[in-house]
């Protein structure tokens, strides 16, 4: 019947209208649900989510070491050519050649936070940072080199 | 001169100057925009002389209603923005000439009338008598006018509607825009089967 | 008790006393434009200020912040901001017409304040049709916004002014009829015996639910008249970049801002006359030891406090709601809201003749 559905849908429209305006209400008078971060101002409580991308880095346990075997895995996944890997030859102990890791170049100017170079580390020697504090006064200071100086591979990483 | 003198010679110059701008600007939509001035200075003159109701409907009739439909109007006209071109000269003359000989004529009725200035009594009519003499039926009652008027609104209304709605077929071609062609057969066959049973009907030939 | 009734009548009679009656009314009026002045720019710096403080706590966000404690200079650094930017005049516009359109629509703001009873004695012009001059007035804010559209010679522009002028030019008819209906109730247009005729209560509370549905009515058509959201087509940022004033900068844009918002305060201050009885303290029938603690409050409050009551309605209305379709637009006010209040209408009539409001 037709006024039955009229008064239905007037029913309806103002139900949905006052659910939205319920809502809303709800946060005007609750200033605790606020989620802005005042960033300056909170800089030494400031906690960043785990999940967020700031930059790739390389961590180092407290014996310098990596686990970076210098596969070029990361290289090879970078859509932009972010990531360059300088390899050496070291000799172990048995007197064999041994490919490992001498240079890792990170380009954080080309570098986009996809995060594929992570997923694609055989050996999970690089993660993404949390730090978003990137601004520097000039460009080549944000070409950086991830290994720490006289750093080497872990015991057993293969 | 008092204020009040004042004021109304400010009003009626405003009238006066918005009226010549409105007839003889060149750009429609301007014209349009000092016809509406015209009509806010009569409002005024209305207020000026204290009858706020006049002056509150002059307002709401002609510039709420009828100046905008005009500009609506305006808007939909194609190159309503261009400059018009100058009105040819034996055109101007005449008009100038009706609108001297109408000046000559109402002055000639308004000066044998002989108005008196009388400011013992100020004018003054309440709302709710002026609502009562629009529906009395006694000698002065306006209901006659009042009725006559509503139906000619009504009709002009009833024709809007008429003219705006959709015709039945008019509907079903908005719901279905592309007439559907009838299935044409795929198979060649069938096609063949189909043209030679078409030929043989006698309905047809 | 304090009481603004007072002053305004010793200054009168101390200017008539001192001066002949034109001089007098010469200072009146200029008393008048002074304040008249000085309280839009109040109410332009705190309605901004409140609209965004607003719009951020139902976004769970904090709003402006910096400018002075909790970003309360914010609007002041804005306008004086707007007041060094140059006003450009697009090449192609018709300068008279783009020049002129802010000020009518700023006039427009000004004529319709005159009725408005602030405080108990406290008004401009008690007019004696009074509610009747405000929806007359009010159509003619619509001329303002259809001049601004078309001579800035801009497609946005001219678009925004056309669905400007087909919601307003709809959306006055519900809202004079839920205007209508209070004053059926009242007997009268005059602002200040409607006001008087809610000395034992509000109407919202003394004329059952018909009024109650012609007060949502109304504020849903001055919702729409004012060209805010969910009703700014007329200016809808996403897909007119910003209707009828894409074109303006600087102050002439300062001065459509500005109208919008204090038409926001007229309307308001329309609904809480006739709905919450103006400067009326609320009073219940006849409980006299109640009304009389409610009397100590000054009238001012009572009316600047509704008003904003309103106001804060109006704007959480905007921070909830979706924009509408043109369509869904006049499909709300000519199938829904204008048959619903003409009925309303109806009722209210028969309350009134039966006297069945309180």
């Amino acid at each position: 019947m037709f006024i039955k559905e009229y008064l239905t849908d007037i029913y309806k429209g103002t139900k949905s209208l006052l659910t939205g305006m319920k809502r809303t209400g709800y946060y005007f008078v609750r200033p605790r649900e606020i989620i802005t971060e005042q960033y300056p101002d909170n800089r030494e409580t400031l906690v960043m989510a785990e999940r967020f991308r700031g930059e790739v880095v390389m961590p180092h346990d407290a014996n310098n070491e990596h686990a970076c075997t210098g596969c070029t895995a990361c290289e090879l996944a970078c859509p932009n050519a972010t990531i360059k890997i300088i390899t050496k030859f070291d000799i172990t102990p048995e007197g064999k050649k041994k490919k490992a890791l001498d240079t890792f170049v990170y380009h954080l100017e080309l570098c986009t936070m996809c995060g594929l170079c992570v997923e694609a580390c055989p050996t999970a020697a690089i993660k993404m940072g949390q730090n978003f504090e990137h601004s520097v006064y000039d460009r080549s200071q944000l070409t950086k080199k991830l290994n720490n100086p006289g750093s080497k591979i872990r015991e057993g990483v293969e | 001169m008092n204020a009040s003198a004042i004021i109304f010679y400010a009003i009626s110059a405003f009238l006066l100057g918005s009226g010549l701008l409105a007839v003889t600007s060149r750009k429609i939509f301007r014209s349009a925009i000092w016809l509406l001035f015209t009509l806010v200075g009569v409002a005024a003159l209305y207020f000026w002389m204290d009858v706020n109701f006049i002056g509150a409907i002059q307002i709401i009739v002609y510039v709420g209603g009828i100046v905008v439909l005009i500009i609506f109007s305006i808007f939909l006209t194609q190159q309503s923005g261009k400059e018009m071109p100058r009105p040819m000269m034996k055109r101007t003359v005449f008009s100038i000439l009706a609108a001297l000989f109408g000046l000559g004529f109402s002055y000639n009725l308004i000066s044998n009338y002989g108005f008196t200035a009388n400011a013992t009594t100020p004018f003054n009519v309440s709302v709710s008598e002026i609502g009562t003499q629009m529906l009395s039926t006694t000698s002065h009652g306006f209901v006659l006018p009042f009725e006559v008027v509503s139906m000619l609104l009504l009709a002009a209304m009833v024709g809007c509607i008429v003219i705006a709605m959709k015709t039945p077929e008019q509907k079903q071609s908005a719901i279905r825009p592309v007439p559907v062609q009838p299935e044409m057969p795929v198979n060649i066959e069938e096609l063949i089967i189909t043209t030679i049973t078409k030929k043989e009907t006698p309905e047809e030939v | 008790m304090f009481s603004l009734e007072g002053i305004t009548k010793s200054l009168q009679d101390w200017l008539y006393l001192n001066f002949n009656p034109t001089w007098a009314l010469v200072i009146e009026c200029l008393i008048v434009i002074v304040l008249a002045i000085a309280l839009f720019a109040f109410l332009g710096l705190v309605l901004v200020l409140m609209e965004r403080k607003v719009a951020a706590h139902m976004q769970i966000r904090l709003g402006p912040n910096r400018v002075g404690p909790k970003g309360m200079f914010q609007t002041a650094a804005d306008t004086l901001k707007l007041i060094m930017k140059e006003g450009l005049t697009p090449d192609g516009a018709d300068k008279f017409l783009f020049n002129l359109a802010p000020f009518v629509v700023m006039i427009v703001a000004m004529l319709i304040l005159a009725p408005i009873a602030f405080a108990k004695g406290f008004q401009i012009w008690d007019i004696n049709i009074g509610v009747l001059y405000v929806s007359a007035i009010s159509s003619l804010s619509v001329i303002g916004i259809l001049m601004a559209g078309w001579a800035s010679n801009n497609k946005y522009s001219l678009l925004g002014a056309m669905r400007s002028g087909a919601q307003i030019v709809s959306y006055e008819l519900s809202a004079g009829i839920s205007i209508l209906c209070i004053v059926v109730l009242s007997g009268s247009l005059s602002i200040n015996e409607i006001i008087a005729s809610q000395q034992n209560g509000w109407w919202l509370f003394k004329g059952h639910i018909p009024v109650i549905i012609a007060f949502v009515i109304f504020m849903i058509a001055v919702t729409a008249e004012t060209n805010r959201a969910p009703f700014d087509l007329a200016e809808a940022e996403s897909e007119l970049t910003a209707g009828f004033h894409t074109e303006y900068s600087g102050m002439k844009f300062a001065l459509f801002f500005l109208a919008e918002y204090i038409n926001i305060f007229i309307v308001c201050a329309i609904g809480a006359t006739l709905f919450l009885g103006g400067w009326m303290p609320f009073h219940i029938g006849n409980w006299q030891d109640f009304n009389h603690i409610m009397d100590y409050i000054p009238s001012s409050i009572w009316f600047f406090g509704k008003t904003f009551f309103l106001i804060f309605l109006i704007m959480w209305f905007r921070w909830t709601f979706p924009r509408l379709r043109v369509d869904q637009l006049l499909n709300l006010e000519w199938k829904y809201l204008l048959p619903i209040s003409l009925f309303n209408l109806l009722l209210v009539t028969v309350i009134a003749i039966f006297g069945w409001h309180f």
